[in-house]
């Protein structure tokens, strides 16, 4: 099974640190080199009357994504849903098969030779959650994340919410039924 | 690499920071596990010390001191020597014109610490002469020292930030936890996670409202009708202990009638809440095994605050939730050291250590600590009362330390007018803020981060901070300048380091007698009162029920509602109310010149408005718009939210191009002279053509960095003859 970060939202205050520390992890931690226009956290905090939360990636075991890319740039690895940002030609088709609104199309500008006019192209990605991949501390939201909002579920981490969860079903749920 | 333990200096939650030290630059913060913060931070303590490094992304730097030899004329950079003997001449010719009391002075309630507060208001008592000292405690918690003080004796938080969270039930009033203190906040889910009924008072639907067991989106405006009516309920459903109440308190009686005629059903217009509702909420604080009520400026930024102030510790008083853990009554200062700026006697009204300046005894105590003959008796000017007080001719110099206030006090274009009547205004600051823009001398002051001292969090808890960096300009320790102002103007002052002077206040007040360096070494933290050194400080106060007021017992104090004073008309149909952004603080001088902070949020900021309100106006999400009160306009962008009432919007403080305080109205409580922010009325336009409104706000934000920019890069430079 894949590995995901959700939040809990009964948690969730709603203060951004998340998006943040995102945003500054994916910038080689250079504070220097942010500006709006490469601001763009890969989680997004939702307020709704009755909830705050971030929502993000929720590296799917069926990507839509991976499924509708017609570059082959959306991949499974390491027990994720990795962008291939080389391939990723910015068609915006994963953007639109995406049911959780996960996944963000960005362009940048980059030197490229071969336009001889301006010495300039665009480069499109694909940015959604990539589990911090290749950051040793891990993922940057949930260790900033001052309520612990934020967690990383993994097939052992499902399996035994799952098992307390059945646990608590057998001693409380029948109880209640028969009384 | 090596790491300095500090204390944020952002809000009052006090966490402690690792500041991570590369080659004598600031290149990181990493949580610490204070005793509050327990290894967590917000996203201000996690990012908001890069303007350590001098972005300019807002401001520069001040980096030299300087002097404006005209009125209007351009600021010139000077050596120290020339700057003190200047600014200390010019004082000493206006109190020698003027009088002791026409010299204004202020203490800083942030990154400077609770030292520097000292030696400031020792400058104003036996230098200057007078009790012309206040912090912004005044246009913050002011009535809550004030109303607290006479009902129970103590100002300030009587229970710790830790015991949040095992409180059984919290009564949350005007208070946005989420966005004042994360890490405050972080204590509330956790008293919710142990089982906790929660009740917030808001006209917003804020983040702790919808973990609520019980909103009560009262009208803005009606507090004191509301706390009335659960003092009602308390007593008509006697639910108020009645033990309690006999042997602890006072004022039953009188406190008895003026809110026999708030009951639930009577109050439904005025706040706009189903009685139903009222009952339900004050049968749960009373059912509670233990209580605790926080507030923020939602009760205290009104021109009728310290009434209500008194009248919630009136419901703590009733039901007995006073004098032991877990229990209490909480106004969370806002600020990362107000509570010291007020510890310290940046305080019109008080000495250090809550020393009253009218008792004759007390004078005689610091006046021969302090080698002066005598101490003026006479309580000073506050700082809402400076821009009337100078228009009147009675303040002529002010010595403006730490503070924008042509951002943060209400009513700025009254504010520039007063400002620009002054005939000395000395600006003792870190940044070219607005206010240091128009000063006539400017000292530039060392920043949190290049100093160390020690903060007083919002629960009375001292913590020390450490010095992380050596500033990289021709700056100087706030409490250096002072001394050498005081030495200039023939009161010779000198301290070799923030201990001496933190030993000197200790012997001079009793609370905070214990509280040592030593003790305050690393993670120390000490709650005064500390009265000797084997003391740990006190977490929770009243113990035994003893209350610090004479007689030992709590006063029960009612008074009947008064309504806002800028009522809505056609002309103005909404209610602005301010309040805070999480990314961002105060006066936004040190965030805005923070990368990460200033990328997430910047100009021209934004009005929160109901949708059906924005429909009505032909506005949507994220347009630019203009906001008018009476007083004053402003642009900046709309936020539709359905979390905001109907009939009111919400503006943050802290923005500069949007900036709320032109719109917001100088009416203040009689007693503590705090300002009604919470109440203007404003009218809200749709701009048609964005474009150039967008436009417009670059524009005017350019203009605006640039011309701060240019005060500090294009000052005179007088080169040696």
């Amino acid at each position: 099974m894949n590995r995901f970060v959700i939040a809990d939202p009964q948690k969730c205050i709603g203060c951004f640190t998340c998006e943040v520390a995102c945003v500054v992890a994916h910038n080689g931690n250079h504070l220097g080199a942010l500006t709006p226009e490469n601001f763009l956290p890969r989680l997004k905090v939702v307020k709704e009357w009755n909830i705050s939360t971030p929502v993000l990636c929720r590296q799917c075991e069926d990507a839509p994504c991976a499924n509708a890319c017609p570059n082959n740039a959306i991949i499974h690895a390491k027990d994720s849903i990795q962008v291939l940002q080389e391939k990723c030609i910015g068609c915006k088709t994963c953007a639109v098969a995406c049911p959780y609104g996960a996944m963000d199309i960005v362009t940048r500008v980059v030197y490229d030779e071969r336009n001889p006019l301006s010495g300039h192209t665009v480069k499109a990605e694909a940015q959604k959650c990539d589990l911090c991949e290749g950051r040793a501390e891990g993922q940057a939201c949930i260790s900033a994340c001052p309520t612990d909002a934020l967690i990383l579920m993994t097939h052992e981490s499902v399996e035994s919410m799952k098992q307390k969860k059945r646990q608590r079903a057998a001693l409380e749920g029948i109880s209640a039924i028969l009384s | 690499m090596h790491k300095a333990l500090t204390v944020c200096p952002y809000c009052g939650s006090g966490c402690k920071i690792n500041l991570l030290v590369e080659n004598g630059t600031v290149v990181g913060a990493e949580a610490a596990n204070g005793r509050t913060n327990q290894g967590q931070l917000c996203l201000k303590g996690y990012y908001g010390w890069d303007f350590l490094n001098d972005t300019r992304l807002l401001t520069p730097r001040l980096r030299s001191p300087m002097i404006r030899r005209e009125k209007g004329g351009q600021l010139e950079e000077v050596s120290w020597d020339e700057a003190i003997e200047y600014a200390s001449s010019r004082l000493r010719q206006i109190k020698e014109k003027y009088g002791a009391k026409s010299i204004m002075h202020t203490g800083s309630s942030r990154g400077t610490g609770n030292e520097t507060n000292y030696v400031m208001q020792k400058f104003a008592r036996a230098v200057s002469g007078n009790n012309n000292i206040d912090c912004c405690a005044r246009v913050c918690h002011g009535p809550s020292v004030s109303g607290l003080q006479v009902t129970l004796g103590n100002g300030a938080m009587s229970n710790s930030i830790c015991e949040i969270e095992d409180t059984k039930c919290l009564l949350v009033f005007g208070y946005n936890a989420a966005d004042s203190h994360p890490i405050v906040a972080r204590r509330i889910l956790k008293a919710k996670q142990k089982g906790a009924k929660i009740i917030v008072c808001d006209p917003r639907r804020i983040e702790t409202a919808r973990l609520a067991d019980l909103w009560l989106p009262l009208k803005n405006g009606s507090n004191m009708a509301l706390v009335n009516a659960f003092a009602n309920v308390l007593i008509n459903e006697n639910l108020y202990d009645a033990d309690y109440v006999a042997r602890y308190t006072e004022g039953f009686e009188e406190y008895k009638a003026i809110v026999a005629k708030y009951t639930p059903e009577y109050v439904e217009d005025i706040t706009g809440l189903p009685a139903q509702q009222i009952r339900e909420a004050a049968r749960m604080y009373a059912a509670a095994p233990t209580a605790t009520i926080l507030w923020g400026m939602g009760v205290t930024q009104w021109g009728q605050a310290v009434d209500v102030v008194k009248g919630l510790s009136g419901l703590a008083l009733m039901t007995g939730n006073l004098g032991k853990p877990n229990v209490g009554v909480g106004p969370v200062r806002g600020q990362n050291n107000v509570q010291g700026a007020c510890d310290m006697g940046a305080l019109p009204n008080v000495f250090p250590g809550y020393q009253s300046v009218t008792d004759p005894a007390i004078r005689e105590k610091f006046a021969r600590a302090w080698g002066v003959d005598s101490l003026d008796g006479e309580p000073g000017f506050t700082l809402t009362e400076v821009p009337h007080k100078i228009m009147s001719g009675e303040i002529r110099a002010n010595y403006l330390m730490g503070e924008d206030p042509l951002q943060t006090e209400p009513d700025l274009s009254e504010m520039r007018q007063a400002f620009e009547k002054l005939e000395l205004l000395i600006v003792q600051d870190i940044f070219m803020t607005k206010t240091a823009s128009v000063a006539d001398v400017i000292f530039p002051s060392t920043s949190w981060g290049e100093h160390e001292g020690v903060y007083t969090a919002a629960d009375r808890g001292f913590q020390h901070f450490e010095k992380a960096v050596e500033p990289k300009f021709n700056v100087k320790t706030d409490w250096q300048i002072i001394s050498l102002m005081a030495t200039a103007l023939g009161y010779p002052m000198h301290y070799n380091n923030t201990k001496e002077i933190w030993d000197e206040l200790r012997s001079l007040c009793p609370l905070y007698a214990g509280a040592t360096y030593e003790k305050l070494e690393g993670f120390g933290y000490i709650p005064w009162p500390c009265p000797d050194e084997s003391s740990p400080g006190t977490p929770w106060l009243y113990e035994g029920n003893k209350f610090d007021r004479p007689g030992g017992k709590g006063l029960l104090f009612a008074s009947e509602w008064r309504p806002p004073l800028d009522l809505v008309d056609d002309a103005f149909p909404l209610v602005l109310c301010t309040v805070r952004e999480v990314g961002h603080y105060s006066c936004r001088s040190m965030t805005g010149n923070c990368t990460a902070l200033a990328t997430l949020a910047d100009e021209p900021g934004y009005v929160q408005i109901n949708p059906r309100d924005a429909e009505k106006l032909g506005i949507s999400d994220q347009q630019l718009v203009w906001v008018s009160s009476r007083r004053g306009k402003v642009i900046t962008r709309a936020a539709v939210n359905e979390r905001i009432n109907v009939g009111a919007v919400y503006m943050t403080y802290q923005w500069w191009i949007g900036a709320c305080n032109e719109l917001t109205i100088d009416h203040l409580d009689p007693i503590s002279k705090t300002p009604e922010y919470k109440y203007s009325a404003v009218k809200v336009e749709m701009i048609d053509d964005q474009r150039w409104a967008e436009n417009y706000v670059q524009t005017e934000y350019s203009k605006l960095k640039s011309r701060l920019r240019h005060a500090v890069d294009d000052a005179i430079i007088r080169l040696p003859a």
